[in-house]
């Protein structure tokens, strides 16, 4: 390979454009810099941004080929390899304002962000002078989420937030509750959570891009199972996300499967369910649910309720 | 070659299609299917929701089933596949919560030793089986056929559980359609999220992006869908009619499941393979490009 074509979408406050750019290809670059190059030898308009260079400050985000990566990190070889090409397409993160090319707005989610108060609600157990003591165990709890550093990777690529920025927040807020909310110092940790529930918690699909695409490795997807148990915990139970999430604990219980059948009635309730007569006729007029059908419990339902037991225990314990 | 079968609660109900097309084009491969005598639900990405443990633990017992069988877990689904891998890598990666997990395995008579594969239909094809052994099984080829591969998000991420192959560009659907000799079109939404999981939660989001999935296809001059995910293939066939009302282009396309794909390509006929059980009916399609009986 003797060049890399980088197509770049510009914008200008006004107008939105792509343009292309020729590099010589070298050996173990990276994205940035491409676009460090590209501005200084070939468009010096090129708007891009960039703090640290060593994944730290997260301010060089940018999305190629469709998918999300810390420009400063991401190695072009990788790139070049994974996508089978020599021509990239260069984009500003997806779900953010943008401001100038590849430059996007932090302030409205910085205000999002507000909702879950991301900041420590001091604990009793310490003070300003005194300081507080932390185990190391409480310690590797925050270690992984403290790891954040907003670099927006996880809102670009989050399926929900695309179709619904108003009323889901971004998976790095949704990381931000969950940091304070296991904080062995902070004392209200239910001020972190409420706001997650009430902002879409359970809409979350489970694609797990998120998690995929993190540069930091944090385990997003699981911080939002811990969310939606601490929900549970705090008595909201009767929401179509917990309720539906029951279903499966209560279906596995009883029988070792999931009752189809049911599945709708315990999640929505009676009324609502009844709106989906139409589609529940659907699928039977094709054989594909039978109403009449009552599933058996599975060979060793008594063992797998023993499970149930042993883990009730451990919960508790 | 003998796996233990996992087939998951949609194989017994919604996707019979899927229990019979499976069965019948393992059995024309010579692929032996012993199905796990009592295996639970995986938890479908909801039961560790209200009890991670818990979650680990049913699977842990679905896997150490599977190990009794000293064969290989095959899978069906997408989801059963991440939530089996899930719970085999938390186990093999930490000592602690394997023996607290062993612990409650231990009072039904059962052990986790992490001595077997989680695997999925997509990948025995690929890795285990061969394509150049399945070209020579295929008496239709699917010539003239169009298909638009949709992978689902939980065969591929996340990565660091899943790892068959690279999750920004998989190949494995285009690579076994190429041996099956149908086309496979490139659009837009190939890995989009299907997103049957927060169906009730998030109904209007997901009935939108239910149109753009069958659009994107369609708009790419596909014929079909085809997905190795029975959740994806439930939520794009059954919703499809719902998801129509607030898309004014027409976006009605059959949807497939995997192995119907590969069933039609080694001969049997649509009903065989219980495609007239689909919503979106593809037979009309498929008695155009395929000489069928
Ligand atoms: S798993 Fe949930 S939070 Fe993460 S990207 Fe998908 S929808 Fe967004
Ligand atoms: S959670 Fe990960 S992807 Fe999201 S902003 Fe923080 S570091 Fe970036
Ligand atoms: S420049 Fe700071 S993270 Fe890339």
């Amino acid at each position: 390979m003797e060049k890399v074509i980088c197509r770049i979408k510009r914008y200008d406050g006004v107008k939105e454009w792509y343009q292309e750019y020729d590099l010589p290809y070298e050996k173990g670059k990276t994205i940035l810099w491409a676009l460090t190059k590209i501005r200084e030898e070939l468009d010096p308009t090129l708007t891009f941004s960039s703090g640290c260079r060593h994944a730290i400050c997260g301010s060089c985000a940018v999305r190629v080929n469709g998918n999300a990566f810390l420009a400063c990190k991401t190695s072009l070889d990788h790139l070049l390899s994974t996508f089978e090409t020599h021509r990239l397409t260069f984009e500003p993160l997806n779900n953010f304002k943008v401001i100038r090319d590849l430059v996007v707005d932090w302030k409205p989610k910085f205000e999002k962000m507000k909702e879950v108060k991301p900041w420590l609600i001091p604990s009793k157990d310490g003070d300003k002078s005194n300081g507080f003591r932390q185990s190391a165990k409480d310690f590797h709890k925050i270690s992984s989420p403290t790891d954040c550093i907003l670099c927006g990777v996880c809102a670009s690529e989050c399926n929900q937030l695309s179709l619904n920025q108003d009323e889901y927040l971004d998976p790095f807020i949704l990381n931000k509750a969950y940091r304070f909310a296991v904080d062995s110092r902070d004392a209200a940790p239910e001020e972190h959570i409420r706001p997650i529930l009430e902002n879409g918690l359970w809409k979350c699909f489970h694609c797990m891009q998120c998690v995929s695409k993190c540069p930091k490795e944090i385990d997003l997807a699981s911080e939002n199972a811990y969310l939606r148990q601490a929900t549970m915990n705090m008595g909201e139970r009767a929401n179509k996300g917990a309720r539906h999430a029951y279903a499966f604990v209560e279906d596995v219980k009883n029988k070792g499967r999931l009752n189809e059948v049911t599945l709708p009635l315990k999640t929505e309730g009676f009324i609502n369910t009844m709106s989906r007569i139409p589609f529940a006729f659907r699928l039977i007029k094709k054989g594909k649910i039978n109403p009449f059908h009552l599933p058996k419990a599975v060979e060793g339902i008594q063992e797998v309720r023993k499970i149930y037991e042993f883990a009730q225990g451990e919960k508790e314990s | 070659m003998r796996y233990g079968f996992f087939p998951g609660c949609t194989l017994e109900s919604a996707a019979k299609e899927l229990m019979l097309s499976t069965k019948k084009v393992a059995s024309a491969l010579g692929i032996e299917l012993v199905e796990l005598k009592g295996w639970t639900c995986c938890g479908a990405s909801h039961i560790q929701d209200v009890d991670d443990f818990l979650a680990t633990s049913i699977n842990a017992r679905n896997i150490a089933l599977a190990e009794q069988l000293n064969a290989p877990l095959l899978t069906v689904c997408n989801t059963c596949t991440l939530m089996l891998r899930t719970a085999k890598q938390k186990l093999d990666q930490n000592d602690e919560l394997k023996a607290k997990v062993n612990q409650g395995l231990d009072k039904i008579g059962l052990q986790y030793k992490g001595t077997i594969e989680v695997t999925h239909f997509l990948w025995v094809l690929i890795k285990d089986y061969g394509l150049s052994r399945l070209k020579k099984k295929v008496k239709r080829p699917l010539e003239g056929l169009k298909i638009a591969n949709f992978y689902g998000c939980h065969i591929l991420q996340p990565p660091h559980i899943m790892g068959f192959e690279n999750h920004l560009n998989p190949k494995a659907m285009e690579m076994v359609a190429e041996v099956l000799g149908a086309e496979s079109v490139e659009f837009d939404q190939r890995l989009a999220c299907c997103g049957f999981h927060a169906v009730f939660p998030a109904e209007k989001e997901v009935m939108k992006l239910t149109g753009i999935n069958c659009l994107s296809s369609k708009k790419a001059g596909a014929d079909c869908i085809v997905t190795p995910c029975p959740l994806c293939q439930m939520q794009l066939d059954m919703y499809q009619p719902d998801a129509q009302k607030d898309v004014r282009e027409d976006i009605t396309i059959p949807v497939l499941h995997l192995p119907q794909l590969v069933g039609l390509a080694l001969g049997f006929e649509p009903n065989e393979l219980g495609i007239q059980r689909h919503i979106v009916d593809a037979i009309p399609l498929l008695k155009k490009r395929l000489v069928l009986v």
